[in-house]
């Protein structure tokens, strides 16, 4: 049957074609949309499977990890950065190995497009001796997953299914089964302690040898199945190209708008490679490049004096794939000498275009908790770290001094706290990522007596990553001011207003509470939010008071532009601020505080109903 | 008209909400209907709404979704800024449709410009049909566009029933009244 699909929605019908009982992930760009479509099929056809947002990617891991012991076909997924927090687990994962099918799905964002690094979790493949799988296209993906959970099964160790964003976010028409019969698997626990509960020193090193003899026997599969067929056929020549998931796709369409011949072989298994194998071909060519992103996996595995790539120059090493750099490596090695067809026209508009930068969307209560934040935690006198989330936005506010990696804003808080007391630390985190990772810093914070104010900022939503549920969301009883209590402290209250003022009026109360000589350790606060485009939530708090502009009081003072930073507010021909009416979306925030000539005025006509009557 | 030996790179840009991505859908659905190879990508950065999008589109033999510089036929723009911050897709003599309140510089593309923002506002279609709009404006203005008018209306069918009516009246409305300039 064929479907148009997007790289992501391939890979959980993948999952689902393959039997795969069990699905646990945390959300995460370019990886997030795969569980969220397993969720959609398994409602759809009413599928007996789990699939679940677990509270962070290690957690995640474990679920699924467990289910695949116990016989049971499962997967997790998670964005490359996710990895890092499960790699505990995986490490281990390795040794022990599994019983049903297991597929670590991590998407890596080649070019940064929504990620602090660029790492590549192949690498993480190769650090945990397992095999890994680089899909090319959404296409590849969709069979790669029903092929990785057989591999998986077959040699008893989770497998790695490696897309990048430009297979997650692609669209592709894609060939896939022509019908959904879903097989669930039996789970059975078998007890086998020294399996399961392998410890070191010689339980582990046993299996430390397994895993090597295991990463042999792949390796000889890898050639058998995928490349022996593809070597054999190589005719030699000038050049041959190893080409790894993207990298093939690039290469072959940079071969082709260029008219340069060349054998290419596709790399599906990057690792484990059988390296002895392979170099004996080289004989037939007088150089190779090797094509894959982002790290220099294949090529370190290949390490040779014909080969090039990465680590000779020939090849980008940071950013995301292009053609154009392909096209660069060929004249580099002297293949093709004909001009940079990639290379931008020259158009000279005579002006520059407004940048776009990235902002909060207009109405997002985060805008107004920070504005109100500066407003009284001025910023010589504050340290301001903060989180991973969409939040994170309000950095254009100039509300933000630090980001690290989830969670990490508690931690900092206490660093910085101890490293310069001259300052008020006013730490910021949303919901989401305290409950992926803030609660541990904060045990730590209050068993030592740290001493800075954590916000956290409770929409209720995992909202970058497209609003996912959270704990809370889904069992009310879990209560974020409950776990600070349960934890030996107060948790101060406050609930989003679309009146500036009490938002402000709220923070000055913390600070004076901070500054009473009383006090010990952090102060945490939950504010009650929204999201915007909760569309369960939004309208119980949008008040639609739609503003306009006056403009008699615009004095173009740029106090709206620069500070409060809502993405409507622009200057016209004329000099003054003007309201984009397509995207206001009337939350008010802006007609109390904001301006200080008041230009702001509400839009009577356009404001009806809620809150506003005349 | 139809044609399977297609081989065609559109550029789609605007903003997060603007529905960009609703357009590649429909396009997708175009191919998927004459069985032509279809390949797309996003680019959009952290901001949810109100941030910068672009959509890559290959129509035809292609083996990755992204549009490097001056290969792209076509370039349609719900936002003006987006249109020119990605003209550098663009190949010589290409297409750039786009919504714009001002006419752009001496560019060596075919432009066509129209201010949907300024339609909308004077209420001939709701804002969030400015997508299917503009659309309407490619198909009317644009020779060579890979799709026929009854593809996209099917498309616009499939995609969603509910609203198939009112998004073929825009799309109508657009064909009009570029053929009603022309004329």
């Amino acid at each position: 049957m064929k479907k148009t699909l997007m790289g992501n929605d391939a890979i959980a019908w993948g999952l689902v074609h393959a039997n795969v009982d069990m699905v646990s992930g945390y959300p995460g760009t370019p990886s997030s949309e795969i569980l969220g479509m397993v969720q959609s099929i398994k409602h759809q056809l009413d599928l007996p499977i789990y699939a679940e947002w677990a509270t962070n990617e290690k957690v995640g891991f474990e679920v699924a990890y467990a289910g695949a012991i116990a016989g049971k076909r499962t997967a997790a997924t998670m964005k490359q950065v996710g990895l890092n927090v499960a790699s505990d687990a995986l490490m281990s994962a390795s040794y022990i190995g599994n019983l049903g099918g297991m597929l670590l799905i991590a998407a890596d964002d080649p070019g940064f497009h929504s990620s602090q690094t660029e790492q590549d979790s192949r690498v993480f493949a190769k650090f945990a001796r397992i095999p890994v799988l680089d899909p090319a296209t959404p296409q590849d993906a969709y069979d790669m997953t029903k092929y990785g959970v057989e591999l998986s099964e077959r040699f008893q160790v989770p497998v790695m299914l490696r897309p990048v964003m430009r297979v997650d976010h692609a669209r592709e028409i894609i060939e896939m089964d022509p019908e959904t019969h879903f097989v669930p698997n039996e789970g059975k626990f078998q007890r086998d302690v020294a399996r399961w509960a392998g410890v070191p020193r010689a339980g582990r090193l046993r299996q430390g040898h397994e895993v090597l003899e295991r990463i042999e026997t792949i390796k000889a599969y890898n050639w058998e199945h995928h490349l022996a067929p593809r070597f054999a056929s190589l005719k030699g020549g000038e050049l041959l190209i190893l080409a790894g998931g993207t990298g093939y796709a690039f290469t072959k369409e940079t071969l082709a708008d260029l008219g340069v011949e060349a054998d290419v072989v596709k790399i599906e298994m990057p690792y484990p490679l059988p390296r002895e194998e392979i170099v004996p071909y080289f004989e037939k060519y007088e150089k190779v490049l090797v094509v894959e992103e982002p790290y220099p996996l294949i090529e370190e595995d290949l390490a040779h004096p014909k080969v090039y790539g990465k680590k000779t120059g020939t090849m980008h090493q940071i950013d995301e794939m292009k053609k154009e750099h392909i096209l660069t490596a060929l004249q580099k090695l002297g293949i093709y000498e004909g001009p940079n067809i990639y290379e931008a026209p020259k158009i000279d508009l005579g002006f520059d275009v407004p940048d776009r930068p990235p902002a909060l969307c207009p109405g997002c209560p985060h805008r107004d908790i920070y504005y109100a934040i500066m407003k009284v935690f001025k910023p010589k006198k504050s340290i301001y770290p903060s989180d991973i989330g969409c939040y994170t936005l309000a950095l254009s506010q100039g509300a933000i001094d630090s980001i690290l990696c989830m969670g990490a804003s508690v931690a900092m808080a206490s660093g910085f706290s101890i490293a310069d007391p001259s300052k008020t630390v006013v730490a910021t985190i949303g919901d989401g990522t305290f409950f992926h990772s803030g609660i541990p810093p904060l045990l730590n914070a209050i068993y030592q007596d740290h001493r800075f104010i954590l916000i956290i900022l409770d929409n209720s939503t995992i909202a970058m990553t497209g609003r996912q549920t959270t704990p809370e969301r889904f069992h009310q009883s879990i209560d974020i001011a409950q776990i600070v209590e349960g934890m030996g402290i107060k948790c101060y209250e406050h609930t989003y207003s679309h009146e500036m003022q009490e938002n402000i009026d709220f923070m000055k109360h913390i600070k004076s509470e901070f500054e009473k000589p009383d006090h010990r350790g952090p102060l945490v606060v939950r504010v009650r939010q929204f999201c915007i485009l909760d569309n369960e939530r939004k309208d119980d708090w949008i008040p639609n008071l739609f503003a306009e502009v006056d403009p008699e009081k615009c004095v173009a003072c740029d106090a709206c532009t620069a500070v409060y930073k809502c993405p409507p507010m622009a200057y016209n021909a004329e000099g003054k601020i003007e309201i984009d009416p397509f995207l206001c979306a009337g939350c008010g925030g802006c007609l109390d505080v904001v301006c200080p000539t008041d230009a702001f005025q509400l839009d009577k006509l356009k404001s009806s109903g809620g809150l506003f009557e005349e | 008209m139809k044609n399977n030996n297609v081989h065609y790179q559109i550029v789609i840009a605007g903003f997060g909400g603007q529905g960009v991505v609703f357009l590649v859908k429909v396009l997708a659905l175009c191919a998927g209907n004459r069985d032509l190879p279809f390949l797309g990508t996003e680019n959009h950065g952290m901001s949810q709404r109100g941030g910068a999008v672009s959509c890559d589109i290959k129509v035809g033999e292609f083996a990755n979704p992204v549009i490097d510089n001056g290969q792209a036929d076509l370039i349609i723009g719900l936002d003006a800024n987006e249109t020119l911050r990605n003209l550098h897709l663009l190949k010589k003599d290409a297409y750039v449709v786009s919504n714009s309140d001002k006419p752009f510089p001496e560019l060596p593309f075919h432009v066509t410009l129209v201010d949907g923002n300024a339609k909308a506002l004077a209420g001939e279609f709701p804002i969030q049909g400015l997508n299917v709009y503009m659309l309407g404006v490619a198909l009317a203005s644009v020779k060579d566009f890979p799709f026929t008018i009854e593809e996209v209306e099917n498309a616009l069918r499939q995609i969603n029933a509910k609203v198939a009516d009112q998004n073929i009246g825009i799309l109508h409305q657009a064909i009009d009244d570029i053929r009603g300039n022309e004329e």
